[in-house]
């Protein structure tokens, strides 16, 4: 409504501007879809569109996190040691079981453990980063590095096998009604985050913390406490994607679990338009973002493109996407 | 500093002589009949943005070694004209003459600047982490033969351009070590280290100590004598009237007035900007409840401040007047909980507090309008709404922040404080300063602050926006808010406190009713005239 309010007191090109400003990203995502379903017509094959959502929801959970920590004016370069970290931990409790075969530590319960073994690396992100004062980019990038060191030192620096049991499996492999269960995780999580950031008042705080951290302090927002809670945002939303992804493997590898997902994330918060220099973002976007990510990985598949040049499409794509936005602008 | 510390606003300027041309005597100057050589002359020039039309040809000259003075509302079109002089933007119609060549149609800054057209911007253009030499020559450092950098040479030459404005800023010191008065003495030095014909000043007293401005002024004076034109962008009136020796006034993108300054007070040119009569107020005696001492100071100490005391009654408007460096600011983010004094206490209806951040002071019912709106006051790029509430928000218990109630707040405090704006939503960094100000007023009006300490509110707010602010700060104050004003405006401290503080040097030197406070008063107890001396009333 308010934006509408914008709309009607200004001429024509403001509200074009305005309404590309707001929908660029959902007009972006619908052209990428015709044009892929032209390129290759399998590409709308049902299947294949739920298969993109089930790859692209791991990543996808940790980016909705990467969102908050973005938008306060932080980054998280630890996401995917963290992932393989906490993995590990569920794998480890998961694979112990009786003589009978009753696992020893209850799936939840294990769950809960990797949850909270994620939660805690964003909870030792935020305090170095706000106690320290130092750059979130070194602490992040330094506690990564030391997390996939723990990793590989547990696992020996190989690949350990989980207990294959279809309780545990079917958390990553199953749907509810032809959608992936990944997905439907993912997608309670960004209702979930949307409300928090769009109505609750820690949202809006984020937005302070990232857009002036010192008004915010002056209005009395406990600006560490705000940062350190976004970390552990995307600590606990990467424990949900270690979950995810173990379940899909049942196996955690030591070196290559997690690799380069906190770069997939941050690519997903960057194309979905929020500005890695805080102060601005929307969920709607990230959520746009994966999933034009997963297209991309789907596509070079459907035309046959070797995996070699993903990295290339993606950077072409995050130019692009930004390019357009601040065109937009 | 060896130069006598004359006040700065000198009796001369009294009310009888408001117009009277103090400091350089730039009159007489001009005056000389000598050959009048038009080093700028712009005809016609008219701009629109976005189909808006800003400025309604106007015509502008200004003539060899002249001090012209331009001044407007906000929104006046003041920037937009001096934007198209100083190459920012091409003009739609009319034409510039530099020294009587026509500049070519879309000069860019750097040909405008090898013309010798310079600008000081408000908003200061400096590298924070290079040096204060490395600022100045930016681009065009002094080489040695070996096609190195001559670091000895330019931090010379930088040393002695600064010596010009006899302050003592080391060459090799970081900006970012500055203070904010010292950071616009290097822009100046490194605009005038150009071959300049014409340079243009943006509101460069605004963040300048009387004394600073003073050196300044003397500074303008020699630059006039040298032939080189001044275009002095001001909202302090009186100022132009010292340094000016004409002044255009502009009015909605139209040309309203260009008068010589010995034709017209200060007030005249309030109202040719602002279209109707402006009254001077002075502010009455606090006629409240003299023993309803809300807030009090008991010897406040730290590195800067030295022993500070002070008392304000419910609903009185306390000013505090002082130097930039005074410690006026410092003393505010003691009372706020920023900064922790080494000794003393701050007492709030009597009693002890222990303020230790800004939430504790906001629990104490105490607001605080910062100095700087865009570094401490606002986040710009959030709306409205989301500014005026954060406070208020915290306040209350919860976890939503009940869109529909804090949209009628935010409606209600629009309307309240005339806050021009499309609506609620609107994000603040694309409102006006005076309107930006009002936003950052309003986030302490909703929280329902009842001790309200307001720094240097009308900083780059125009006439009209002020009359305003100060009409609000008087509503405030009758309805029981007690008001701590830190102001560096003299004119601004007597038209609106009950009572002044003087300070100087992290100490109180004065202390004087609304009807005993003159501007030279105050500036007596502000400079060093009587440190070391006995202290007023302490």
């Amino acid at each position: 409504m308010d934006a509408l309010e914008i709309g009607s007191e200004s001429r024509p090109v403001d509200l074009m501007k305005s309404v590309w400003h707001n929908y660029s990203i959902l007009l972006v995502f619908g052209a990428i879809i015709v044009i892929c379903g032209i390129a290759a017509p399998r590409f709308l094959n049902p299947d294949n569109l739920l298969n993109i959502l089930r790859n692209t929801s791991i990543v996808g959970a940790i980016a909705l996190g990467m969102t908050f920590v973005i938008i306060a004016g932080g980054i998280d370069l630890s996401s995917g040691p963290v992932l393989a970290t906490s993995g590990a931990v569920l794998i480890l409790l998961q694979r112990m079981v009786h003589a009978d075969g009753s696992p020893v530590v209850p799936l939840p319960l294990a769950i809960l453990a990797c949850l909270s073994v994620g939660t805690a690396f964003g909870f030792l992100n935020g305090m170095v980063i706000t106690k320290a004062k130092l750059p979130p980019f070194i602490v992040t990038l330094a506690v990564g590095i030391l997390a996939r060191s723990v990793v590989m030192y547990f696992c020996r620096g190989a690949t350990i096998m989980g207990n294959n049991i279809p309780q545990f499996t079917g958390i990553g492999n199953g749907s509810v009604l032809n959608v992936p269960i990944p997905f439907i995780i993912v997608v309670i999580l960004a209702i979930l985050f949307h409300v928090l950031l769009t109505r609750s008042k820690f949202g809006t705080y984020v937005f302070a913390v990232g857009g002036n951290e010192n008004a915010a302090r002056y209005s009395g927002i406990k600006v560490d406490r705000i940062r350190i809670i976004t970390y552990m945002l995307v600590g606990l939303c990467t424990g949900t994607a270690a979950t995810v992804e173990m379940s899909r493997m049942a196996a955690v590898a030591a070196t290559t679990s997690g690799s380069q997902y906190e770069f997939e994330a941050i690519t997903a918060v960057i194309v979905g338009g929020t500005s890695l220099s805080g102060g601005k973002g929307r969920l709607i976007g990230t959520v746009v973002g994966f999933i034009i990510l997963g297209i991309v990985n789907n596509m070079m598949i459907m035309l046959n493109i070797s995996p070699y040049l993903s990295g290339a499409v993606k950077g072409a794509v995050i130019l692009f996407a930004v390019l357009l936005q601040s065109r937009g602008r | 500093m060896q130069a006598p510390l004359d006040p700065i606003i000198p009796s001369r300027s009294n009310e009888e002589h408001p117009a009277a041309v103090a400091g350089p005597q730039p009159s007489g100057l001009f005056d000389s009949g000598r050959s009048r050589v038009t080093t700028l002359s712009m005809k016609g020039i008219c701009k629109s943005f976005f189909g808006v039309e800003v400025l309604h040809g106007v015509d502008f000259a200004v003539e060899r070694g002249e001090v012209m003075g331009l001044c407007g509302e906000n929104g006046a079109g003041k920037s937009t004209l001096m934007k198209i002089l100083s190459g920012i933007h091409p003009q739609d119609a009319g034409e510039v003459v530099l020294k009587g060549k026509p500049v070519e149609w879309g000069a860019s800054p750097r040909e405008m600047q090898s013309l010798g057209v310079s600008m000081i911007h408000q908003e200061l253009n400096l590298l924070d982490e290079l040096t204060v030499a490395q600022n100045i020559f930016l681009c065009r450092e002094p080489r040695s033969s070996s096609g190195l950098i001559d670091f000895g040479k330019m931090n010379d030459e930088a040393a002695a351009l600064l010596e010009k404005f006899g302050e003592k800023i080391h060459p090799r010191r970081k900006v970012r070590e500055l203070k904010i008065a010292q950071k616009q003495m290097v822009e100046i030095a490194k605009a005038t280290s150009f071959n300049v014909e014409l340079l243009i000043m943006d509101e460069p007293t605004s963040v300048l100590t009387g004394k600073e401005t003073r050196i300044l002024f003397d500074l303008i004076a020699n630059l006039s004598s040298q032939g080189i034109g001044v275009v002095y962008i001001s909202h302090r009136l009186k100022e132009i009237g010292e340094v000016c020796h004409r002044v255009t006034v502009l009015r909605d993108g139209h040309l309203v007035a260009t008068k010589r300054v010995a034709e017209v007070t200060p007030r005249d040119l309030a109202t040719l900007m602002v279209g109707r009569e402006v009254k001077d107020i002075r502010a009455q005696d606090f006629a409240g409840d003299p023993e309803s001492v809300v807030l009090e100071a008991r010897g406040v100490s730290d590195d800067l401040l030295k022993g500070v005391s002070f008392k304000v009654r419910r609903g009185e408007i306390l000013g505090f007047a002082g130097l930039v460096g005074a410690g006026r600011t410092e003393l505010m983010e003691v009372l706020f909980g920023i900064r922790k004094p080494r000794t003393g206490e701050v007492l709030i209806g009597g009693k002890p507090t222990n303020i230790r951040n800004a939430m504790d002071a906001i629990r104490a019912d105490l607001g605080f309008v910062t100095e700087d709106r865009k570094d401490t006051g606002l986040v710009l790029c959030r709306d409205i709404t989301e500014n005026a509430n954060y406070v208020i928000w915290q306040k209350t218990p919860g976890l939503f922040k009940g869109k529909r109630k804090s949209a009628g707040d935010t409606r209600r405090m629009i309307e309240r404080l005339g806050i021009r704006c499309i609506g609620p939503a609107q994000i603040v960094s694309s409102l006006s300063g005076g309107n930006q100000q009002k936003v950052a007023l309003a986030k302490w009006l909703l929280s329902g602050a009842k001790i309200l300490v307001l720094d240097e509110p009308t900083r780059g707010v125009d006439v009209g926006a002020r009359q305003e602010i100060y009409r609000i700060i008087r509503e405030l104050a009758a309805e029981g808010t007690t008001i701590v004003l830190v102001s560096s405006d003299l004119p601004e401290i007597l038209s609106i406190c009950e009572r002044v503080i003087v300070m100087h040097e992290g100490r109180v030197t004065g202390e004087l009713e609304a009807s005993q406070t003159t501007e030279a008063k105050i500036m007596y107890c502000a400079t060093d005239v009587r440190a070391g001396g006995e202290h007023g009333r302490a």
